[in-house]
């Protein structure tokens, strides 16, 4: 029987049409009484609620709304300011360039202020590295600023201190330290970096010690034994047509993701139907990454599998060898057909490995040299600096504590202790030396070791530089006075040094020290004055400096046969596990970013905790079980190396069988009220190999199911559409309708309103674009013929209302679209969006305008992945408007489906009413603006709601309504920035233009996935998008006539490489 | 079959009859509450009028005397009357009409603000306010005044109670008619009913059931428009911490609203202008005309700029209360000797230093702020709720909309008070009538439908309404 399928699948339940969930997917509202969500269980059946409770709180209510209503209107105050700044009108956005740096993590960036305050991240088109993208982290970035878990000022042994008494204690402990060591991430900033080597030139007994919260050292180790250059290089996504990834997640964690979307997306958007081209994207993996699920092939090979898989390519490229060690049979087929296309194409592929052994690095770079893709795809001009760490250097730490040749440490905003718990003896040693200065920002596992603590600032707050890529130089610039007691990390380094370079005295010291050290800069540009160069970097942003090659690849050491005998063995084992890097969360770095948080992992589609990924097992029928017999949501134990961990499990399609995987950076133990008992630490069994991080083991059990979890949240099966499901013979039928019409046959299908063929996702292999359009446009002419049969002709009666004025639509190339999700906090960001933690999400109440919906498409046991921005189609024949007693929601004459929320009373017929599900419905107090606290949710275990505090609120987009209890919400395509972009244009007295209106998704996609506009204007952008063949509207069929349009799935798929 | 007939006539009569009694009370009531009264006219003589005209319709005031206009206008039909009150630019410059150039001249060239958003009713109102003013004893002081009004009132109010009596009588007769016809009914179909009473009639079960319910519809009616009001303030005038007079700085200096609310034409908010704008000219300005030393000095305390040494105080925040008290202490003192030609200060001017210097530290602070320096915390007259978006620079900028238009004519305001209601039906209103300026302005190209037929002339006006300036989401997202 064929694994394969012609529909695409959300998950398991969908295609085993899974009762529960297929009456769930009926339902509007899944979860249980809304009187749950007030109390505990116990209390809710406590408080049950009869006819005479019903009647006591209308009384209340109305005894209520009368003595408010009896009070006093609340005197208002207009305070201005006592001297203006001259930049600074009030009610009016300013936009700063500035940069997003975390660690090796890098995003150029302009932040909105206004009146002062920082509210959201765009990114900067002026940059060459992040090309006016961004990520979720990115986005997030501007709510950590407004973090109640900031340490507020310094500390020395707990006690609060001046500045001046903490810099006198630690000056004088330097003074008579034995060994020193600076612990750090990735240091991007020249100028910091000079900062700190100033200080190890004061002290000669301090060394640094870098690491990566996420290791990619052994790369570095690699090109600097093959080209002579300890850096990542230069890779160029775009030119390449045969992309090969060993387990590197490219488009979602590894390096420089941002930039590696943006340059992947040009290979793979469809430019003409006509002969359609597009690049080959083969991953090597065991669990769907979300570079994998972009792929248009996976081969599946276990963790161990990783060296042996590289080195057969090679010997298959090099034509040296036949034979494999221990690579499965499937594999080994896939990449011998693989070196075959890689050979007829030389010079245009790209090898990379996310592998942490240098050898399998070597050989990796052998494979490049030998193909000719240095030069081409690869380069060593503008060399990546992104990753610059070597735990190797931790664990020499560890050794030289445990020798006690070393007595202060300084940690400069990192945390190994919960990073690097794996390295024996980490945590014991680190407690166990004298003096341990945090340079921290918040409290996290390492700070609170620490003895001393020197806070410092936001990124927002800070002045400083970072050079994210050779020659690419961009500034850090203050959007906000710092808001508490705090002091850059680079600034206390220096004074700690005693630097004469740092005016202590200075208005802004560290601003001065940074100017001198640009000078440097000034002097090999254009510019005559270093101002008018100063002012036009911080203008812009970024400075291209030189960015020349340091290597000759001619004269590379490329030795593979060396290497070969360095590669991780394959280990026979039943059972793999793989540990992999969070898309939003990182190592935990961001893990106390609500918005992050509750971000689904693109993949998973889990929020709010990792979720072992566990096999789907297709029995040939029409059963898929989990390994172990485990469905989503049941408790496991999970023992690596002979550690236990009780963890969910998730049922992942495309997961390897045999192998399983978790992701790190949860389970933070001191992280903060976000992060802190958020899912399971699994840090700890990240063993070291030859030093080096292995994230990955061999030596794993699994367990039977354990039990249940008692929020399960992912979001996967929540608000879906158009459910299909095959039957028994093993055709793709609607779920829905056999729910509805069961044993009626077809007598409900294919008419007007009628729930087959529900038209989500077209996908088609490139190779067949031109028939698949044909089908298309066939398909789209049968639902207008449908549509047509009106009494109400849409183009009769409606289209003329909209053809003057602006019609406002958008466009979503899914082709472009990697499923990153800084579209969807970039939403929240500018909406004032509330986050409701993991209770709520697992009762399917998210409230996130915008989601992400991740198909499965073709063959069940190796899917393919198809993600589609899914928000409020904004129809011009709405049926959510048809269905309000209010007329809460209705539609613009700019073809706006109108929410609003002063005028709705809940009675959410309109999400019952909605076919893309897209509505919210504010069903707690989310905002904690209302009179009863008992409405109000804790995110996680805060002291108060998440929100609650006029720290935290300083982050809300003053434009934008913030929404109460009992109102639905839904996508308004920003209608705050239409506003605002036609307001410009008619102040300026000339039409609208493109630039003027840009939603906060379009603005933040890295790869330009998504273009908003007025259809209206048939010389602008989205005209021209919707004039492309592959267009297509979701349910076009039921006549709701959508003012959004995604494009086809357009995949590259090669059957050669298939089993 | 022909008695059947007649039978179901009657019957019908009656079915129709039975509701129309109690519909013409009804409908009485409604008029009452909807009749263009004097008292309705005194309401928006205060509100629109009375900054320029003089209460008594006799005196000049700033505009002229009101009393006898309608006379004055009576060549001409009343339409052009309520033409000019509404909008009186409009009668002199478009429509050029007579009687309007004749006012316009024998008015110093000085035109009216145009009050659009008045009705006929409104104006009707007025009218009969100015009437019943007029009517009043000549020589009557202010005590006489209200006393007189209300005589005026139920002068007027008379002819409803009359007419409700009327009305009443009617439906008592429709009633005796409906039981007589009942009866004819019933003895036609065999039935014999007992001639109830009058009373009893009147206050059967249906006439109180149906009375509890216009009771409770009347009731709800009246809360609903009550609640409607609630958090609205139209002529809310608080005390402001500084006696900042607009009048004299509007009206009398005429200083362009935009020169302090700078933001009104580029941002959503106009802006209340920081003290260092004040200082611009308060640095040479020491002394008001009205106040003296005492409400300047205010600014000068906020911003920590000394009068006597015409400096700014260095580090002005970090001074202790008493440092603060002897600068201005000093400066009101100073100037109290000058303006008397004192050496030393006598009973009375102690007595004003010390008053003077307590107005500083009353004003400038309050539970929250606790310095003398710092900003003003002035009194918002103007609050919309969170969920309404206004932007001025849309108004003021691209509309070309008068401050007067929403504020009153705040140059002749001492005290500023909220002039416009700030209701949704009133923004609503000003929406539907307002014309977009279309011609001139690149932007409003794209609607080329309403170019075509406004230069066809098919169209007058293009108005906010027509472009989507009703929908929701134009203020509420």
């Amino acid at each position: 029987m064929s694994t394969k399928f012609s529909g695409i699948w959300i998950g398991e339940k969908d295609l085993t049409r899974d009762e529960e969930f297929l009456r769930d997917a009926q339902n509007e509202v899944q979860s249980p009484s809304i009187i749950e969500a007030l109390g505990e269980r116990e209390v809710a059946e406590q408080v049950g609620g009869n006819r005479r409770d019903f009647l006591k709180m209308m009384g209340f209510g109305l005894g209520a709304a009368t003595m408010a209503a009896g009070c006093d209107i609340p005197v208002k105050r207009a305070i201005p300011y006592v001297v203006k700044p001259d930049e600074i009108v009030p009610g009016v956005a300013n936009y700063y360039a500035s940069s997003f740096v975390d660690g090796g993590d890098y995003c150029s960036i302009l932040v909105k202020t206004r009146e002062g305050r920082p509210i959201k991240i765009e990114g900067n088109n002026l940059s060459g590295v992040t090309k006016g993208g961004t990520s979720a982290r990115a986005q997030a970035s501007v709510l950590s600023l407004y973090d109640v878990n900031r340490i507020k000022h310094p500390t020395v042994d707990g006690e609060k201190v001046e500045w001046s008494d903490l810099d006198r204690s630690i000056t004088s402990k330097l003074a008579s330290a034995r060994g020193i060591r600076v612990v750090t991430n990735t240091i991007l900033s020249p100028t910091e970096k000079s900062a700190v080597a100033a200080f190890t030139a004061k002290y000669p007994s301090a060394k640094v010690v870098t690491y990566d919260p996420v290791s990619s050292a052994a790369m570095l180790e690699a090109n600097e034994k093959s080209f002579g250059d300890r850096v990542i290089p230069n890779y160029h996504f775009d030119k390449a047509t045969h992309i090969v990834s060993f387990n590197a997640d490219f488009l979602g964690t590894w390096i420089s993701p941002i930039e590696f979307a943006h340059d992947y997306a040009q290979g793979r958007k469809i430019k003409n139907v006509k002969g359609a081209k597009m690049s080959k994207h083969v991953q090597v993996e065991s669990q769907m990454s979300m570079s994998g699920s972009n792929a248009d092939n996976r081969i599946l090979v276990k963790p161990s599998e990783q060296g042996a898989a590289i080195a057969y390519l090679y010997q298959q490229v090099m034509g040296t060898g036949s034979r494999s060690a221990g690579l499965n049979a499937n594999a080994e087929k896939a990449l011998k057909q693989l070196a075959n296309q890689l050979k007829s194409s030389k010079g245009s592929s790209l090898i990379i490995s996310g592998s942490n052994n240098a050898a399998e690095q070597e050989i990796v770079n052998a494979l490049n040299v030998s193909l000719g893709n240095y030069g081409n795809t690869i380069s060593f001009d503008s060399a990546s600096l992104q990753r610059q760490g070597d735990e190797k250097e931790l664990v020499d730490l560890v050794a030289d504590i445990q020798a006690g040749r070393v007595d202060t440490v300084i940690f400069n905003n990192c945390n190994p202790v919960y990073e690097y718990s794996g390295i024996a003896g980490l945590k014991e040693a680190i407690e166990g030396v004298a003096n341990k200065i945090g340079l921290s920002y918040t409290n996290d596992e390492t700070t609170n070791t620490c003895n001393i603590i020197a806070p410092i600032h936001h990124n927002l707050e800070s002045w400083g530089d970072a050079e994210p890529k050779r020659g690419h130089i961009s500034l850090i610039q203050p959007t906000i006075s710092p808001l508490f007691d705090t002091r850059q990390g680079g600034h206390s380094m220096l004074v700690w040094a005693g630097s004469t370079a740092l005016d202590a005295n200075a208005e802004q010291p560290y601003y001065d020290y940074l100017r001198s050290q640009w000078s440097g800069y000034h002097a090999n540009s254009d510019f005559l004055s270093f101002q008018s160069f100063w002012d036009k970097a911080l203008h812009d942003g970024v400075y291209h400096g030189n960015s020349g090659s340091l290597v000759d690849i001619a004269s590379a050491n490329v030795d593979a046969t060396s290497a070969m005998g360095r590669i991780t063995k394959p280990s026979g084992s039943d059972l793999e596990i793989q540990f992999t890097e969070p898309i939003a969360i990182g190592n935990g770095q961001y893990s106390n970013n609500p918005w992050l948080q509750e971000m689904p992992d693109p993949v998973s589609r889990c929020a709010w905790g990792n979720y072992l990924a566990v096999p789907v097992d297709f029995d040939g029928v029409r059963k898929f079980k989990g390994l172990n017999g485990l469905i989503d949501g049941d408790l496991v134990d999970v023992t690596v190396d002979g550690k236990t961990y009780r963890v969910p499990a998730i049922q992942q399609f495309g997961q390897m069988p045999g192998t399983v995987s978790i992701a790190i950076g949860y389970g933070r133990t001191a992280g903060g009220a976000c992060a802190t008992g958020i899912g399971v630490d699994v840090n700890e069994s990240i063993s070291l190999v030859d030093g080096r991080a292995n994230y990955s083991s061999a030596n794993v059990s699994l367990s039977n199911k354990k039990g249940e979890e008692e929020h399960y949240s992912a979001v996967q099966y929540h608000h879906t559409m158009g459910v299909t499901a095959p039957n028994a013979a093993g055709e793709t039928i609607n779920a829905d309708e056999t729910t509805l019409a069961p044993g009626y046959g077809n007598i409900f299908s294919g008419f007007q309103g009628s729930l087959t063929d529900r038209s989500i996702i077209r996908h088609s292999h490139v190779d067949d674009l031109e028939k698949s359009v044909e089908d298309l446009i066939h398909e789209r002419e049968h639902h207008e013929g449908l549509n047509a049969e009106t009494l109400y002709p849409y183009n009769e009666y409606v289209a003329e209302k909209y053809s003057q004025g602006h019609h406002w639509g958008m466009h979503v190339d899914l082709n472009a679209c990697t499923g990153c999700g800084a579209c969807t906090v970039s939403c929240m960001a500018e909406n004032n969006i509330p986050v409701v933690g993991k209770k709520q999400v697992a009762r399917h109440q998210e409230m996130a305008w915008l989601r992400i919906d991740r198909y499965y498409y073709g063959d069940v046991n190796n899917p393919n992945v198809v993600y589609q921005p899914m928000m409020c189609q904004h129809c011009d024949n709405a049926p959510c408007e048809n269905v309000c007693p209010v007329n809460a929601t209705n539609h613009s004459s700019e073809g706006l489906n109108q929410m609003t929320y002063n005028r709705c009373i809940g009675t959410r017929y309109c999400a019952n009413n909605c076919p893309y599900k897209v509505r919210r419905f504010n069903w707690l107090d989310y905002t904690t603006g209302d009179l009863f606290p008992a409405n109000q949710v804790k995110v996680n275990n805060e002291e108060v709601p998440f929100g609650a505090d006029n720290l935290t609120r300083m982050v809300l987009n003053p434009d934008v309504t913030v929404r109460t209890r009992g109102v639905i919400e839904k996508c308004s395509f920003c209608v705050q920035r239409i506003q605002q972009g036609k307001l410009t244009a008619k102040t300026e007295k000339r039409g609208l233009n493109d630039f003027d209106v840009k939603t906060a998704c379009q603005t933040a996609c890295p790869t330009g996935a998504i273009t908003f506009g007025d259809t209206n204007n048939k010389e602008g952008e989205l005209a021209h998008k919707f004039e492309s063949p592959l267009n297509m509207i979701v349910l076009e069929e039921i006549n709701v006539r959508s003012s959004v349009r995604y494009t086809m799935k357009v995949h590259n798929r090669d059957e050669s490489l298939e089993v | 079959m022909a008695t059947n007939n007649i039978c179901n006539r009657e019957k019908m009569i009656v079915r129709l009859l039975k509701p129309f009694s109690f519909l013409a009370l009804l409908f009485f009531t409604t008029t009452l509450l909807a009749q263009p009264s004097a008292d309705a006219g005194k309401t928006i003589f205060r509100n629109y009028c009375a900054s320029c005209h003089a209460k008594d319709m006799k005196t000049k005031s700033t505009g002229p005397a009101l009393g006898g206009a309608q006379e004055r206008w009576g060549d001409y039909p009343l339409e052009d009357l309520y033409g000019w009150i509404r909008n009186s630019p409009n009668m002199i410059y478009n429509v050029k009409h007579p009687r309007a150039i004749e006012v316009f001249e024998e008015n110093a060239r000085s035109v009216m603000t145009a009050f659009p958003n008045l009705t006929d009713d409104d104006i009707a109102s007025i009218l009969l306010y100015i009437d019943a003013q007029l009517a009043g004893p000549a020589t009557a002081g202010g005590a006489a005044g209200p006393t007189q009004e209300v005589k005026k009132e139920s002068n007027l109010s008379w002819l409803y109670w009359i007419l409700f009596g009327v009305l009443g009588a009617l439906a008592l007769i429709l009633t005796r008619t409906i039981g007589s016809l009942d009866r004819v009914v019933a003895s036609k179909e065999g039935r014999t009913v007992a001639q109830q009473p009058l009373l009893k009639q009147v206050f059967s079960k249906r006439n109180v059931s149906f009375l509890i319910f216009a009771l409770i519809v009347i009731g709800g009616y009246n809360t609903v428009s009550n609640a409607i009001n609630l958090g609205r303030q139209q002529n809310y005038a608080p005390e402001q911490p500084i006696k900042f007079s607009h009048e004299t700085h509007a009206g009398i200096n005429e200083i362009d609203c935009q020169y302090c609310h700078d933001g009104a034409r580029r941002s959503k908010h106009s802006v209340i202008p920081a003290a260092n704008t004040c200082m611009n000219c308060h640095s040479a300005i020491k002394n008001g005309s009205e106040f003296g030393t005492a409400e300047l000095t205010k600014i000068y305390a906020s911003v920590g700029f000394d009068p006597t040494t015409d400096k700014y105080i260095e580090n002005y925040e970090e001074l202790e209360r008493d440092d603060i008290k002897d600068i201005y202490t000093k400066w009101i003192s100073d100037t109290y000797l000058a303006d008397n030609s004192l050496t030393a200060l006598d009973k009375k001017g102690k007595k004003t230093v010390d008053a003077q210097w307590e107005g500083i530290v009353n004003s400038l602070t309050n539970d929250q702020k606790k310095t003398i320096a710092g900003p003003i915390e002035w009194i918002r007259i103007h609050n919309l709720p969170d969920h309404v978006y206004f932007n001025h620079a849309q108004h003021v900028t691209v509309g070309e909309v008068e401050c007067q238009t929403c504020h009153g004519k705040v140059e002749a305001m001492e005290v500023v008070k909220q002039h416009a209601p700030l209701s949704m039906g009133w923004c609503i209103n000003c929406h539907r009538k307002t014309e977009v300026k279309f011609e001139d302005n690149e932007y409003y190209a794209s609607y080329e439908a309403y170019h075509e037929q406004l230069s066809g002339g098919e169209k007058e006006k293009v108005t906010v309404e027509d472009i989507g300036g009703l929908e929701c989401q134009k203020c509420h997202y």
